[in-house]
């Protein structure tokens, strides 16, 4: 018996509302969130997720109010990111009904938080979420949602994470990430690989094969989407028949 | 009704109360040691180490009268909730409230599968006894874990869960139900479960 794999609809919420973008780009509207978390949590989400998604970019601090009624209405593991800069950020975050905090930019900025962080709330609490993007034979980390390059390596990037106090690392791929064509197992691969802590699998999903595949050959222990759930294209429920009928252990 | 929620101020307790309060309760915050008297029902949440969190509770002067509810009202003890009712853990010097004979230890990985710990996720609930606080609830649903440490089986078990070893995921005595997983995170299920607390009569 072994732990269910997880499955985690993403809320990208921009000022209050929930958003949508291919390639990180071409924003629109796909509705309120804490009734589409509420309608996640029915259809049998494993974990709720909330991203801020130009928090960090255009130095806003993630929306308090819109956790809170999340939190006040789900009642299942709730991770929120996007413009967290410091303890604080995090303390208000985890007061206002954040069971954990995904931490992006600012890890790379100053990955002293990751580990104070860590130490302070425990590890279970602190998923490092890393946007990256191919370049030949490595994958390259990206800050302030996907805008600007650094010349991190994803895979180290995301050791160093585990090493400085990362209960988790979300790692998305810019290239997958809105274009349904499945995701980037050779990324996931090499990633769970290399860790020992949980790999969630971000970008890409468009069909129940690909979600299939990202456990199967990626070793994903968790798989994060949005819009494939956000738009009824495909059931949660669908997603982890799919995966019970290869073997996988799932809630349903 | 009226269920109060311990706070010693090292714990997020507010999922507890806010699954508690959506279920139609009437929930206080217990933080000194006068507001155990108006309270019917206690709710132990807590996560983080044994040591630090009896060092709080001596801290705060609760000690004396949580013991008193221990022995006297419906008690639930949740994940450190669970684990601060035993004699000792091998986490911390300090020892436990020493309401349940036994010792609080690391998960171990007996059968190396590469487990990863914390014990974090989604795992199956094996009722072992009937008991008023799963009325409703199937065996084997799955509940929400997140700990390092563990009990092993005793006679109070109500329930365990497999993770490397078979450990004590419920147990209950008289008064007392203690859970290692968390129901205010266990999606419906879980309220179900916390909903069988407020009812639940002793």
């Amino acid at each position: 018996m072994s732990l269910a794999v997880r499955i985690i609809p993403c809320l990208d919420v921009r000022g209050g509302r929930v958003v949508k973008g291919i390639n990180f780009k071409d924003i629109i509207d796909a509705g309120d969130p804490s009734e589409a978390a509420k309608r996640y949590d029915a259809e049998g989400a494993d974990e709720i997720c909330m991203l801020d998604i130009d928090a960090s970019f255009e130095e806003r601090s993630t929306t308090i109010e819109t956790v809170k009624s999340i939190a006040s209405q789900v009642f299942i593991p709730f991770t929120v990111g996007g413009g967290i800069k410091s303890l604080k950020d995090i303390d208000m975050l985890l007061k206002s009904g954040a069971d954990k905090v995904s931490i992006n930019t600012s890890a790379i900025l100053n990955p002293d938080l990751i580990a104070e962080a860590s130490k302070e709330y425990g590890a279970q609490c602190i998923v490092l979420a890393i946007d990256a993007k191919q370049d030949r034979e490595i994958w390259n980390v990206y800050t302030h949602g996907g805008k600007n390059k650094t010349d991190l390596d994803a895979i180290e990037w995301a050791k160093k994470g585990q090493d400085l106090g990362a209960g988790e690392i979300l790692m998305t791929s810019m290239d997958k990430d809105g274009t349904k064509s499945g995701f980037d197992n050779n990324l996931y691969m090499e990633l769970s690989n290399n860790l020992s802590i949980p790999v969630i699998a971000s970008g890409g999903a468009g069909e129940l094969s690909h979600l299939v595949d990202a456990v199967k050959i990626g070793k994903a222990d968790a798989l994060l989407a949005a819009s494939i759930f956000h738009y009824e294209e495909i059931s949660i429920k669908k997603v982890k028949q799919a995966l019970q009928s290869e073997g996988f252990e799932v809630r349903l | 009704m009226h269920l109060g929620v311990i706070d010693y101020g090292a714990s997020n307790i507010h999922s507890v109360a806010r699954a508690l309060k959506s279920l139609g309760s009437k929930v206080s915050i217990v933080d000194t040691p006068d507001k155990f008297k108006s309270i019917d029902k206690l709710v132990f949440p807590g996560q983080g180490s044994m040591g630090s969190c009896i060092k709080k509770l001596k801290e705060t002067e609760m000690i004396n009268p949580l013991l008193e509810v221990i022995k006297s009202k419906p008690f639930l003890g949740i994940c450190l909730g669970l684990q601060i009712l035993f004699n000792s853990s091998e986490e911390s010097q300090e020892k436990g409230l020493g309401v349940i004979n036994g010792k609080i230890t690391k998960i171990k990985d007996i059968n190396n599968e590469n487990l990863k710990i914390p014990h974090m996720g989604w795992n199956n609930v094996k009722i072992e006894k009937k008991h008023d606080l799963f009325l409703g609830i199937e065996d084997k649903q799955f509940f929400y874990f997140v700990h390092s440490f563990i009990a092993s089986k005793t006679e109070t078990s109500v329930s365990t869960t497999q993770y490397g070893e078979e450990f004590v995921s419920s147990l209950a005595t008289e008064n007392i139900f203690a859970t290692q997983f968390h129901p205010e995170k266990s999606g419906d299920i879980g309220l179900k479960f916390l909903e069988n607390f407020i009812n639940w009569k002793i």
